[in-house]
């Protein structure tokens, strides 16, 4: 099952998701990076019904980099995710929904500080200090009560997702076995391994 | 009364179904310079039968005859497009179009239909380019294949295994220092295409009243002495020079 | 009634599909002659690319449903194949694919010589999984669009950009009823290439796939044996011994093995090999034989 996880702490921001590709009960891939860099400081995973999950992301992808193109400066994360919500929810109400949950993380260089918000295939959007998505969420979210610190450094929040990774694969039943983890600061983007 | 408040209130589901099943079988056999189409003239529907004269192989060309087993109606409307667009065709060309692209020409046809699909099933057989003995079967959406020997429609499962038997030479092996032969005769495949639906008549109730077989001779071959003294033989040729065309027509039983 | 509100529609199954045929036209308007569906010189009845006709109805989809095989109800009419195993991979050497050659409508082996293995173009394959016509006409439909970019831009397509255009297409009729699985198979520019496409819509670059329903059973004995620099004929051999090792467990494939070899220059057909002799006696290149039995009396 897909899972997806996502912090945000003292000026940065963590995103991971799985990397399995499934069909019914057979792992197809296991590398597969759900996780698109939709600008230099914008991070959105991306999970769902099969085919919409891709064809949405590179949507919003190629739309958000047409925006940079067109006004020389990129859309803020707030104004991202507000104009992803409403694609979704449009597509909520034609013949063909996009059924695909994201999480949507920035770094907002204007105001110089992180923002996370949970999207789902119905447009609902909520700006939260966590978020996942996935069967992995049952177990994630109270973890994340529990121990998320928006004052972190950055190896503290890295370890508190480690808790959430280590937490479901100890105890959901199918759970995925390899994560691909991107951070977002002030710097931009880049990969961390766990 | 009750039952009809019942009726007034609660939704009714109308529900189109434009198709039916009215029996048959079709069967086809290619040699190496010819092929045999044949098929039963039954037309049924659930235990009754609408006629006993119903054909479902037609000659689309001198060198290309196309069986249509399954929905009746559906497939004598799609023959009848077929033959319209071979006839345009050859208004074009000023030639019959050769079987390779009738098969194409079939699937696209059929695939056309892809979400109202025509409930046939279609053999094409006839005379390849190259003067070999051709046979294209198709699914009702139009996946097709080349083959040597094909039966369907409701003793498909029935005839199959006999023909795969006879004309494949499955589950047989050949005596010592022999060899089972590529391609039979003419005067071998005949018979095993009536005793195909002699049998199948004897235990298929959608199956009997009569048989037609058409065979399509390419030019020059030997087989057409196999055709000169056979019982009930007719030629349906069109043109003088070329592939030649023949029906023979047999009884079949009737109960 | 329905015609009218489906003309108007935006949101009904036929605008849907107007809206995919229109993806299916729109780049070749010049190209837009009789070439696909042959009109035979009368090339302006059928405008574009291919249309399709669709049961006036409310829901064409769940009409379709209703009279086509759909794995869930046998008793349907229009039986549609099912059944099948197919993998492809890349190694060292090139992509080996490798299929099973059995057809089946319902528990009836309706074919056991179907050519799985479409030869989109001499570099290009596509395997054929789920629906037998679709697999067929959209890779045939493929590979004339793949025609016209090598005429448009001087070189061959890449495999990505070709198995994306399949992706696309078949994408813009999701939830109409097409089903298949398809690996597209090649070498272009960047070496030896295997994308799987869906008719979900999903497409993925890999090294190495397994489709249908003997999948798992091609699997296991693939993954066990797979490394990059396998040998052509370690390779080959790996292809053929998954193909036998599905088509023995899984009762809806089977008959026998179709290999292919796609190296730099273009694929090539390896083989044909029947899984009954595969089993008994091996495939005659001295491997086997494979089947447990014999292969265990051997070792004594």
């Amino acid at each position: 099952m897909e899972n997806s996880f996502a912090l945000v702490g003292k000026g940065y921001l963590i995103v991971a998701a799985d990397t399995t590709a499934a069909r019914s009960i057979v792992k197809m891939k296991s590398d597969q990076d759900k996780i698109k860099a939709l600008s230099p400081h914008l991070l959105m995973t991306y999970s769902g019904e099969p085919g919409d999950t891709l064809q949405f992301a590179e949507f919003v992808e190629r739309n958000i980099r047409l925006y940079q193109i067109r006004n020389l400066y990129p859309l803020r994360p707030s104004a991202a995710a507000s104009w992803i919500r409403r694609s979704l929810a449009e597509s909520l109400r034609s013949r063909h929904p996009y059924s695909v949950n994201l999480l949507l993380g920035g770094y907002d260089i204007a105001s110089d500080d992180p923002h996370l918000y949970w999207i789902d295939y119905l447009g609902t959007l909520s700006e939260v200090p966590f978020a996942a998505h996935g069967y992995g969420a049952y177990f994630a979210l109270s973890l994340l009560d529990r121990y998320h610190d928006p004052n972190a450094t950055l190896e503290e929040g890295l370890a508190t997702l480690k808790r959430c990774i280590d937490e479901v694969s100890k105890r959901l039943v199918v759970s995925p076995d390899k994560y691909k983890v991107k951070v977002v600061d002030k710097d931009g983007i880049r990969d961390v391994e766990l | 009364m009750p039952g009809s408040m019942v009726a007034m209130t609660q939704p009714v589901q109308q529900s189109f179904n434009p198709y039916t099943e009215n029996g048959g079988t079709i069967l086809a056999i290619a040699g190496s310079d010819f092929s045999v189409i044949a098929g039963d003239t039954r037309q049924s529907e659930g235990y009754s039968i609408q006629t006993r004269y119903a054909p479902k192989v037609f000659r689309l060309t001198d060198k290309a005859v196309l069986a249509v087993n399954g929905f009746a109606a559906d497939g004598n409307m799609f023959v009848k497009k077929v033959k319209q667009r071979l006839e345009w065709y050859r208004h074009a060309h000023a030639k019959d179009m050769p079987i390779r692209a009738i098969a194409r020409l079939i699937q696209t046809m059929l695939y056309a239909r892809r979400f109202f699909p025509y409930y046939v099933y279609n053999i094409l057989g006839g005379i390849e380019e190259d003067g070999t003995g051709a046979v294209y079967s198709f699914d009702p959406v139009g996946s097709y294949e080349r083959e040597t020997c094909r039966a369907a429609g409701a003793a498909q499962s029935l005839v199959q295994p006999f023909l795969d038997n006879q004309i494949y030479f499955k589950n047989q092996t050949p005596a010592a220092g022999t060899q089972f032969p590529q391609h039979l005769p003419l005067t071998s495949v005949l018979p095993l295409v009536i005793d195909s639906f002699t049998s199948a008549t004897e235990r298929h109730i959608e199956v009997g009243d009569g048989l037609e077989i058409y065979v399509v001779v390419a030019s020059g071959s030997t087989s057409l002495q196999g055709l000169q003294n056979l019982r009930g033989v007719q030629e349906v040729t069109g043109t003088t020079d070329g592939e030649r065309v023949f029906v023979i027509r047999r009884e079949l039983k009737k109960d | 009634m329905n015609t009218f509100v489906d003309l108007y529609s935006t949101t009904s199954a036929t605008a849907q599909l107007r809206r995919a045929q229109k993806i299916t036209e729109e780049e070749n308007e010049e190209f837009s002659d009789g070439s696909w569906g042959s009109q035979a010189g009368f090339g302006t009845i059928v405008k574009g690319g291919p249309s399709f006709m669709v049961p006036n109805v409310p829901d064409p989809t769940s009409f379709l449903r209703l009279h086509t095989d759909d794995h869930a109800d046998p008793s349907c009419r229009i039986k549609i194949q099912h059944g099948t195993t197919t993998l492809a991979f890349r190694f060292q050497g090139g992509v080996i694919v490798a299929v099973d050659s059995r057809a089946t409508a319902g528990s009836y082996i309706a074919s056991g010589t179907v050519k799985k293995v479409i030869e989109i173009n001499p570099y290009l394959l596509g395997t054929m999984a789920g629906g037998a016509a679709d697999c067929q006409y959209w890779e045939t439909y493929l590979g004339m669009h793949c025609r016209l970019h090598e005429l448009r831009n001087r070189e061959r397509i890449s495999v990505s950009a070709a198995s994306k255009y399949l992706s696309n297409l078949v994408y813009s009729y999701k939830g109409m009823g097409l089903s298949m699985g398809t690996m597209i198979c090649g070498w272009d520019k960047t070496g030896p290439a295997v994308f799987y496409v869906d008719s979900d819509g999903t497409r993925m670059k890999g090294d190495l796939f397994s489709v249908g329903s003997g999948s798992t059973f091609a699997y296991g004995v693939l993954d066990q044996g797979y490394r990059w620099d396998l040998t052509d004929e370690e390779a080959q051999e790996l292809g053929r011994r998954s193909i036998y090792a599905a088509g023995h467990r899984d009762a809806f494939s089977g008959n026998t093995c179709n290999l292919y070899h796609v190296k730099e220059n273009g694929w090539q057909f390896v083989g044909n090999y029947d899984i009954a002799k595969m089993h008994y006696e091996g495939n005659g290149t001295g491997a086997g034989p494979y089947g447990y039995e014999p292969r265990i009396t051997g070792e004594n």
